[in-house]
């Protein structure tokens, strides 16, 4: 009975799937078009991986005698996965052989296939800066794509959109190892301890502010023209930028970092300059009122010169009196 | 006797110019850090925000230490204007500071004991102290620690208001200070009231 109504679920599930408009607008871009039936067929594919691969899968696996311990460990969240850059991959594009079938062939995961396989373009570029990289110079071998890349979760900035949530996402990527003593030990060189972030950064100030609202990557690594991707070369201490300015002035950096996806949009909402940054930022010296700062110089310069005015009115006044007083 | 009274104790004098050197340093910081700009820095952006924060918190201490020792000693009498005639006497003041003291009439109040300021002064410092202080005080203790600001508010971070209200207060306070440092000018000599705040002691 109960397998049955399963069955039933799965056909209208899979009805549903079909009936589902096409991509959403911001996964309109693609390098290559996918009709609903193809999105439908993977959708399909990857159910079959999921139902193991998922919370529901460890709960109530399809099949006895899993290492589950193992199993909960190797967890895909689904709704993650569609909403992540690789929204419109098989599983099996990236984990080609072995996989289809349970248990899993010994040496599935040497088949893996790599970043650089697909991105050969920015591969290359992203090797060469990654090369003069921090990370990259003592700890290249165990230092790959992956480290940082989550391909089952990462998004590209310019699709996340809201600033808050593109930060939140690449600062977990450093803070990952630079805020876990844990994590932090299995990369570094031996009998390196962990700095701890906040003190490499107390010339900051409320650090812990700015990484909620600015990505480390903002300070180490270098300015990039317009339409190019970030770069991938982290600075060490005497590359990384320490001028406050460069992000607290009006014409603030993150213009061409952070909010580069978003200055187009920029409407000067209720006179305000820099209001898009305003939306997610009150940042001291950026998010100005020109016209009432205008005016409160105005206001200063007024009294200023009417006080000035008043001064030199007694100065007069006072030798007309002398004079007066005198003839 | 007659030419000298002695006004001001020394916690009132010793209070009034740590404050005015708080604000002033707080102005010029303030100012750095709002008119940031790489290429005509005031105070360099990181001094600035150091400072301003150090001068921030003493200022802070410095009120409370006004405000406990009006209570204490009684003094937050003289900021209440006295009836009868409030209206006259502010009335009278302003005619002296627009046209008497171009004239050479003789001031219209003179500081006693009693009654150490005129009514204007009265009122406008009144509100100064008890209403824009707390105001600028709150504000920056707010903007010092943002996790207690809303976190947004009408499609924007919710530090804007906090932030604008210490802006504009601080316009306030610092428009007042012009005029403030002016109108101690306009005692018998250009430096008599200077003099007073600094001995405590009013020349007749
Ligand atoms: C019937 C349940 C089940 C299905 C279906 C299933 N897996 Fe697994 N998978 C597991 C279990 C259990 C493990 C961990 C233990 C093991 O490897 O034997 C695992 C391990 C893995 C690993 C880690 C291998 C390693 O060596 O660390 C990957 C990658 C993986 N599965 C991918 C997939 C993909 C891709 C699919 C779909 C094509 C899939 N699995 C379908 C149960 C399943
Ligand atoms: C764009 C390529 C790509 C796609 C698509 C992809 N994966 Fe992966 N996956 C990887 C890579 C690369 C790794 C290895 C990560 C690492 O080394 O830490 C991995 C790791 C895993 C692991 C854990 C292996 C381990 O040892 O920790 C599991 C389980 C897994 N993937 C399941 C899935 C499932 C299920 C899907 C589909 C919903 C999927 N993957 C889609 C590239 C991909
Ligand atoms: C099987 C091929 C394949 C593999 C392997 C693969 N990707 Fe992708 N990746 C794609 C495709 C296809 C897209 C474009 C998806 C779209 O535009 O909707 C993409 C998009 C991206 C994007 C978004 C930026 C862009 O250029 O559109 C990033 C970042 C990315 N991949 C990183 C990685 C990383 C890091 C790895 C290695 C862990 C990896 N990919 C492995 C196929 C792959
Ligand atoms: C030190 C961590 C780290 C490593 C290692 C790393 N990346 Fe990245 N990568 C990032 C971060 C952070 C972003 C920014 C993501 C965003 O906001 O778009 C990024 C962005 C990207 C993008 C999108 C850039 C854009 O704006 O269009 C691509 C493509 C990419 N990485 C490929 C790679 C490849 C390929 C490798 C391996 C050669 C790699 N990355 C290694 C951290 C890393
Ligand atoms: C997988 C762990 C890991 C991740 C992720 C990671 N780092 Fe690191 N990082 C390290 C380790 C370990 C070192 C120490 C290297 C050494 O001392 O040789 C280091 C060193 C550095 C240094 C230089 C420190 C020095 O001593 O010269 C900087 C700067 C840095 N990381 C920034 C970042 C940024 C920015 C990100 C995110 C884009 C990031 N890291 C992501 C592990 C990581
Ligand atoms: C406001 C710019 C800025 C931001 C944001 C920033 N950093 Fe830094 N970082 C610097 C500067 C400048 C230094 C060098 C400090 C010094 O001179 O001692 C530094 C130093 C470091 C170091 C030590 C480098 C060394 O050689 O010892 C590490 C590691 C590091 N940062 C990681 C991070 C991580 C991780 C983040 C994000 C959570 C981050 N930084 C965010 C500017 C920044
Ligand atoms: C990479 C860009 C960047 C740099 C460089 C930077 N900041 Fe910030 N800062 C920000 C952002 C973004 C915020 C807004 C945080 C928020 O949303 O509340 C901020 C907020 C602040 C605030 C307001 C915090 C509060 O109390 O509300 C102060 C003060 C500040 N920064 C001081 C500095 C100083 C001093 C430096 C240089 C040593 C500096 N910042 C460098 C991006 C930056
Ligand atoms: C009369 C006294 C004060 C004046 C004239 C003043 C002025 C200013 C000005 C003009 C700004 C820039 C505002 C902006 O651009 O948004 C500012 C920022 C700031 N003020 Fe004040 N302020 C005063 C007192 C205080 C006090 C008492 C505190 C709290 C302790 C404080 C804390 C702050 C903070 C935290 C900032 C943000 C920048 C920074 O961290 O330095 N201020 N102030």
């Amino acid at each position: 009975m109960r397998s049955l109504f399963n069955k039933l679920l799965a056909i209208v599930g899979s009805f549903a799937l079909l009936a589902l408009p096409p991509m959403p607008a911001q996964a309109q871009n693609a390098t290559a078009v996918i009709s609903p039936e193809q999105l439908a067929k993977i959708h399909a594919g990857n159910d079959k991986c999921l139902a193991c691969h998922s919370q529901a899968g460890v709960e109530h696996p399809p099949l006895a005698g899993m290492d589950l311990k193992k199993l909960r460990t190797l967890i895909r969240d689904a709704d993650a996965f569609y909403a992540s850059d690789h929204q419109r991959l098989s599983c099996t594009k990236c984990h080609n052989e072995g996989y289809d079938d349970f248990p899993h062939a010994a040496d599935a995961k040497d088949n893996t296939t790599t970043c650089s396989d697909c991105h050969s373009k920015s591969a290359a570029i992203v090797d060469k800066q990654f090369a003069n990289s921090v990370h990259a110079k003592n700890l290249s071998d165990k230092f790959t794509c992956t480290t940082c890349h989550n391909p089952h979760l990462m998004r590209l900035a310019a699709k996340l959109g809201d600033p808050q949530k593109i930060v939140a996402q690449d600062n977990r990527v450093c803070l990952g190892c630079h805020d876990s003593d844990e994590q932090f030990a299995k990369f570094a060189p031996e009998k390196k301890s962990r700095p701890l972030i906040d003190d490499i950064h107390s010339w900051l100030p409320n650090t812990r502010l700015h990484w909620k609202h600015v990505r480390c990557v903002e300070c180490h690594t270098p300015a990039v023209a317009a339409g190019e991707p970030i770069s991938h070369e982290i600075f060490n201490k005497e590359k990384a930028e320490k001028n406050c300015v460069t992000c607290h002035s009006a014409n603030s950096a993150l213009k061409t970092r952070l909010y580069r996806h978003l200055v187009k949009e920029e409407e000067h909402r209720l006179g305000f300059a820099n209001s898009i940054i305003l939306a997610s930022s009150y940042m001291p010296g950026v998010t100005r009122h020109p016209l009432l700062d205008a005016l409160i110089l105005i206001a200063f310069g007024a009294t200023f010169f009417g006080l000035l005015a008043h001064g030199l009115g007694r100065i007069i006044a006072h030798y007309i009196r002398r004079r007066k007083n005198h003839g | 006797m007659a030419d000298r009274e002695y006004l001001l104790s020394p916690w009132i004098r010793i209070w009034h110019w740590t404050n005015a050197v708080l604000i002033i340093t707080l102005g010029v910081t303030g100012m750095s850090v709002h008119f940031a700009d790489p290429n005509l820095p005031l105070v360099e952006f990181s001094l600035a925000v150091r400072i301003h924060n150090i001068a921030g918190v003493c200022l802070i201490v410095a009120y409370s230490f006004f405000v406990i020792g009006n209570i204490v000693t009684g003094n937050w009498w003289q900021f209440v204007p006295k009836p009868p005639g409030i209206m006259q006497r502010m009335i009278e003041q302003t005619r002296w500071y627009a046209y008497g003291m171009f004239v050479g009439e003789p001031h219209p109040h003179t500081p006693s004991k009693e009654q150490n300021f005129n009514v204007l002064q009265a009122v406008t410092y009144w509100n100064i102290m008890y209403l824009l202080m707390p105001v600028i005080l709150v504000s920056g203790l707010v903007y010092l620690y943002p996790e207690f600001a809303p976190d947004t508010l009408f499609g924007f971070d919710g530090l804007l208001p906090v932030a604008m209200l210490h802006y504009l207060s601080a316009t306030a306070i610092l428009l007042f200070l012009l005029s403030h440092i002016y109108l101690g000018t306009t005692g018998k000599t250009i430096g008599q009231l200077f003099k007073m705040m600094i001995t405590g002691w009013h020349e007749h």
